[in-house]
């Protein structure tokens, strides 16, 4: 199964497109546009006597035929979108390097491009934003799907959740981003980015490729600059001038974290002004991920156009950089 | 080299080395030279020389002691002290180590503190660019009076209107009533008139 991996001219062209940290804290899987998925040893990578061998996969193995998009973690899964199938690979197996019968959750969206997971951890139900422009909600213990959500005009290619209030945040290639309540299904609100002068950048499109929220706010950007906006008035606040699309976005204490294009993470403060910009490996970064599962381990990992994955112990800078 | 035997090398070291070193020497020679004195046949001016000798040897002994003694008794109290440094570097580490949480402890309480800030400045901005609750409070005022003011000329004028209304609605139908009278007479005075005409024939 490592075949595929190691060949030179497949590392060049390999692309992260989502990662996913262990239950406990202790494990980083990381998925690439070959449809593999990597499982990382963190305490190896850290620990004082770390060496090349231990920033290499203890485990690597196909999950899917086509690249996925997507990877989310509940207390003792880890699923995986791609290919129009989510499948479901328990993380015990997966930290004792089995690669165990990943089993298929869902089948019938075949045909669906599937670029977004999220999870509802009240009701145990899974979010999946399809390539039918629908959103679907997925009853995890059952395996079935409970509800749809339409409205989009296009497809989706980002969710959110604000567990508080129960809803839903879901942006799309349709440039809107849609706020919906999850019992009733209907979309209560729906805010079309693109058409505010502030953070409109018509050169760029109009779509919605990063979202998240903090239940008060919420960041989104894309095509359109990223912009922080006040949800109970839907007004946007502070508008981020980065070069750039913006693929994924994190509130993290009082900074907002957030990557794109471009070979750099970029740090900005909640008013507007983009406070430091660190370098990275990947000349264009896809994914952001911070490990708050764990004490020790408490690292930011970013990746993208290329098969390293940089760590960062401290924000300030890059530490190491762990690869396929 | 290998001329020299061990039994040369030994009786030499022996010789040369024979009595140990420094203060044990001392007293090994002194003691030698005390049975040599008590046994010595010399005249007693060499025997009280001999004699001052060895009590200045025994003296060099005595003060040796007295050194050694002392330089015991600093190691202890360098022991000791080296102990309560120790000791009160332990606990300097100790509380540092609390104040370095504590400092962790502040350094969150204060990004938490500045992100409210940043959060309170971002909707403040949003805010002031819509005008002021008072000004739009006076204008609302002013506009109910307005209001106000209209609906009650409106009342007005839909009053006089009613009262109009009625006042024709009563000349009407009086000037109705005598029409209908009018009729009624001229019509009863016709049929008074025919009536009496064919009895004036009639005769």
């Amino acid at each position: 199964v490592h075949a595929p991996a190691s060949c030179v001219r497949h590392l060049l062209h390999m692309s992260v497109f989502s990662q996913s940290f262990s239950p406990c804290g202790r494990f980083l899987a990381a998925a690439n546009n070959y449809g593999e998925i990597a499982l990382f040893s963190l305490s190896s990578a850290l620990s004082p006597d770390a060496t090349e061998l231990s920033q290499k996969p203890i485990l690597t193995f196909t999950a899917h035929e086509g690249p996925v998009f997507c990877l989310l973690s509940t207390d003792s899964q880890l699923l995986s979108a791609g290919n129009g199938e989510i499948s479901a690979w328990s993380w015990a197996e997966l930290i004792k390097k089995v690669m165990g019968r990943g089993k298929i959750l869902s089948s019938c969206l075949m045909t669906l491009l599937l670029v977004s997971l999220c999870c509802l951890s009240q009701d145990n139900s899974l979010i999946v934003g399809g390539g039918d422009n629908n959103i679907h909600v997925m009853d995890l213990e059952q395996g079935n799907f409970k509800s749809v959500l339409h409205g989009h005009t296009d497809y989706i290619h980002c969710l959110s959740i604000r567990e508080r209030e129960g809803e839903i945040l879901s942006g799309g290639e349709d440039g809107a981003v849609r706020i919906w309540d999850c019992r009733t299904g209907q979309s209560v609100h729906c805010i079309e980015v693109y058409k505010y002068e502030s953070c409109a950048r018509p050169q760029y499109g109009k779509w919605i490729s990063c979202l998240t929220t903090d239940s008060d706010w919420m960041l989104c950007g894309g095509g359109p600059s990223l912009s922080l906006w006040h949800l109970r008035s839907l007004s946007p606040t502070s508008i981020f001038s980065l070069p750039g699309c913006q693929r994924q976005a994190t509130f993290y204490q009082d900074m907002i974290l957030t990557v794109g294009e471009g070979p750099c993470v970029s740090h900005c403060l909640l008013g507007g002004d983009v406070k430091a910009q660190i370098p990275c490996t990947p000349q264009s970064l896809n994914t952001l991920a911070l490990n708050t599962n764990s004490t020790e381990h408490r690292v930011l990992t970013v990746g993208g156009s290329s098969d390293h994955i940089d760590v960062f112990t401290n924000l300030s800078y890059r530490a190491f950089s762990l690869s396929f | 080299m290998g001329a020299v035997t061990d039994d040369e090398v030994i009786r030499k070291r022996l010789l040369i080395d024979g009595d140990g070193a420094g203060d044990d020497r001392r007293i090994n020679v002194l003691l030698k030279s005390f049975t040599k004195w008590c046994n010595s046949p010399g005249t007693p001016e060499e025997g009280f020389t001999q004699y001052q000798r060895m009590l200045g040897t025994l003296a060099q002994c005595e003060f040796s002691m007295g050194k050694t003694l002392m330089v015991y008794d600093m190691n202890l109290r360098e022991m000791e002290n080296y102990e309560k440094i120790y000791a009160n570097i332990e606990q300097n580490i100790t509380s540092a180590h609390e104040k370095i949480s504590e400092c962790k402890k502040e350094i969150q309480r204060a990004k938490r503190i500045r992100k409210n800030r940043q959060e309170y400045d971002a909707l403040a901005k949003v805010i002031q660019q819509h005008p002021d609750r008072h000004e739009t409070l006076k204008q609302l005022e002013a506009l109910d009076k307005e209001l106000q003011q209209l609906s009650h000329i409106k009342e007005n004028v839909d009053a006089k209107l009613e009262l109009r209304k009625k006042q024709f609605h009563v000349l009407l139908s009086t000037i109705q009533e005598l029409q209908q009278t009018l009729e009624n007479d001229e019509k009863s005075d016709n049929d008074d008139n025919n009536q009496e005409s064919p009895t004036e024939n009639g005769e």
